[in-house]
């Protein structure tokens, strides 16, 4: 409610041809933005000899969905796919919270010698391209044996996904008043103690949100590492076995776009419902509370 | 129970000395405020007896036994934050009873004391909201009521009362005087408010950059300071200072020259002090219209009219302090036109070149006080 009003009170204080300016930007970035995947989306509807006919029609004639039954009909292993795709990704996501969440706050309520260097690190870690190391991890991974096995797809992920919400949670972290702990330890409590009846509870948005966003950064990910990592169908996670499979011949480009819609389509249900500890917590500590 | 001793507790922070040995005794029971400026270092002092900080030299005694290397929760003291610092996913009951839980005492025990806690602050019919559903005033009795169910001998409040408006703290001072009464512990209480300590305090412990600039009783304090800078921290408006030349010192105190009038004040002489320049301190509040045992001609600049009082603050000829005069609300007095003042010797303080005070002979016991007595 607050929040609201202060939105209101800021636009308030523009002019009403300011307003319109700023409507009309928010409204061309978000054409941008969506623009592909409502391209996609229309693709999806279209039946297949419409999208080459000449000129380009935008709108779907005669639209469907029949893309997607035939698509779940014909591609093999689909079920399979999005189940791995999403196991590839939660099993990621949990391991990344289970290491991140201590350090996040250890970062944020201990202060040591070269914890600088050490954040420093893992900032700098963040930054190298997984194509970079894609031959080294290959030849790691051959060594070691997990080739074609979840393993491999899960655990480089997990390694260029801790960097950043390791980040993103010390953030949230910070914000939570060290008067807290202190008032903890008054009282008692073992640092142990602290972090699981205060701290977490307290923390629980941050860690909604780095939950999140782990989880995006695993499923966007995953097609690099699975394409490398793996050569197996029943392993392989939904972009990389539709890719195998839309392209082998031709491209059926309305059940390709019906297929990557299914795919990501419980991934859109889980952030609608989680949106607001999104927004909350990306903005965390943008302000003076 | 409930005694501390202080013994040249030193504070550093790297290279920088915060608590400059500080020595000072609470007795069991006392009510004792520390007030300074900030930076002073009076928080620090209190998280240093709180356990929060550690102490660089000297040694914190609490009933008689060393404490400065136990954790808080052995030194048996308890402390109210200044943020409250109450955890808001908890409900007030759970708030309360935190450092039951933390020791796994029986169901029966927490809700037995919580619930006396919360009676002792009218917080029984909110015992299941959370903090966030409270106002200010409601979420500062329940961070002491976390501290009253620990059954501290002692307890510490850093500055509890300045999240609070003006009213609330009003009520809040009442109850925790109140509160000190019925529970008759210990307590060490940090504010940079003057009311507060003058109104709760059993006694006043004024810090000055890390050194305790005097201890004692509020109105010892106020009639009788130590220095210049307890003369003009305590009081509001602070005290004015005018420059004097000694000119006689006997058994009836020290007569000094101001503005080419003669004074007798009422102080412990130093006969070393004649022929030196000294400061007056004459409240403002001791200043009226018209004269008396000494006059001063001034030009008021700015005059402020509260309603009960009226303050007046006038540049003086050749200095660069302002001259400060509180006069009843019903006097009239306009800006730019010059009014004649008057004080009495008997009001006035006296303080060495080195800001010390030459002690007034005023008796404190009785209830009459000098400015009280005309």
């Amino acid at each position: 409610m607050a929040r609201s009003d202060d939105s209101r009170a800021m636009i308030d204080r523009y002019r009403w041809w300011e307003v319109v300016l700023i409507y009309l930007g928010i409204a061309a970035f978000l054409f941008f933005l969506l623009a592909p995947f409502l391209e996609g989306f229309l693709v999806s509807l279209k039946p297949l000899a419409q999208l080459f006919s000449s000129p380009y029609r935008f709108w779907p004639e005669n639209g469907s969905f029949s893309a997607y039954v035939t698509m779940w009909q014909s591609v093999p292993g689909f079920a399979r796919y999005i189940f791995n795709s999403f196991l590839i990704s939660t099993v990621a996501t949990v391991i990344v919270l289970i290491l991140v969440v201590p350090a996040a706050y250890a970062f944020a309520r201990f202060d040591y010698r070269g914890m600088g260097l050490v954040l420093g690190a893992f900032l700098a870690v963040s930054m190298f391209s997984g194509a970079v190391l894609l031959i080294p991890l290959f030849r790691l991974m051959r060594t070691l044996g997990l080739l074609n096995t979840y393993f491999a797809m899960i655990v480089p992920g997990v390694a260029f996904l801790i960097p950043s919400a390791i980040w993103l949670l010390r953030t949230y972290m910070m914000r939570i008043p060290v008067e807290l702990n202190e008032a903890a330890y008054m009282d008692g409590a073992s640092q142990f103690y602290t972090f699981r009846r205060v701290i977490l509870p307290i923390a629980r948005p941050g860690i909604i949100v780095v939950a999140i966003t782990t989880f995006i950064g695993a499923y966007a990910q995953q097609f690099v590492f699975a394409l490398s990592f793996n050569s197996k169908t029943e392993y392989m996670p939904l972009p990389v076995g539709l890719f195998a499979y839309f392209g082998k011949q031709e491209v059926i480009w309305n059940e390709l776009m019906a297929a990557s819609f299914v795919g990501i389509t419980p991934a859109l249900i889980i952030i609608f419902f989680l949106q607001r500890y999104l927004v909350g917590g990306l903005t965390a500590g943008a302000v003076k509370q | 129970m409930g005694q501390l001793s202080l013994k040249s507790v030193v504070k550093t922070f790297g290279l920088i000395e915060v608590v400059k040995g500080v020595n000072l005794d609470v007795g069991e029971g006392e009510f004792i405020v520390f007030v300074g400026p900030s930076g002073c270092g009076k928080s620090t002092l209190l998280r240093m007896i709180a356990g929060l900080e550690h102490t660089s030299a000297g040694d914190i005694v609490i009933d008689g036994r060393r404490v400065n290397d136990l954790p808080p929760v052995q030194r048996g003291i308890a402390m109210v934050f200044q943020s409250y610092a109450l955890y808001p996913h908890m409900s007030v009951f759970e708030n309360i009873a935190f450092p039951l839980r933390v020791e796994k005492a029986p169901e029966e025990v927490i809700r037995k004391k919580v619930q006396a806690a919360a009676e002792i602050l009218h917080l029984d019919q909110r015992l299941q909201q959370r903090p966030g559903q409270l106002s200010g005033g409601q979420r500062q009795r329940v961070a002491i009521g976390r501290a009253i169910v620990r059954e501290p001998e002692i307890f510490l409040f850093d500055e509890p009362l300045s999240n609070l408006d003006a009213a609330l703290r009003a009520d809040m001072r009442i109850e925790l005087t109140r509160l000190h009464k019925q529970l008759g512990a210990t307590m060490i209480y940090v504010t940079h408010d003057q009311i507060e300590a003058m109104t709760m305090a059993d006694r006043i412990v004024v810090l000055n950059a890390g050194y305790i600039a005097q201890v004692g009783a509020p109105l010892e304090l106020y009639h009788k300071p130590d220095n210049t800078f307890v003369a003009g921290f305590i009081g509001n408006p602070r005290m004015n200072l005018l420059p004097v030349t000694c000119t006689a010192v006997g058994s009836e105190g020290v007569t000094v020259m101001l503005d080419g009038q003669s004074l007798t004040l009422s102080v412990e002489p130093r006969p070393e002090a004649v022929g030196q320049t000294l400061s007056l301190g004459i409240r403002p509040e001791h200043i009226r219209i018209g004269a008396d045992d000494a006059v001063l001609e001034i030009v008021p600049s700015v005059v402020e009219r509260l309603g009960q009082q009226t303050i007046a603050y006038a540049n003086q000829p050749g200095r660069s302090e302002t001259f400060c005069m509180v006069l009843p609300g019903t006097q009239t007095l306009q800006v730019d036109q010059p009014i004649r003042t008057g004080f009495r010797a008997a009001d006035c303080h006296l303080f060495d070149a080195e800001g010390r005070a030459f002690p007034r002979r005023i008796d404190l016991t009785g209830a009459e006080m000098p400015s009280t007595a005309a």
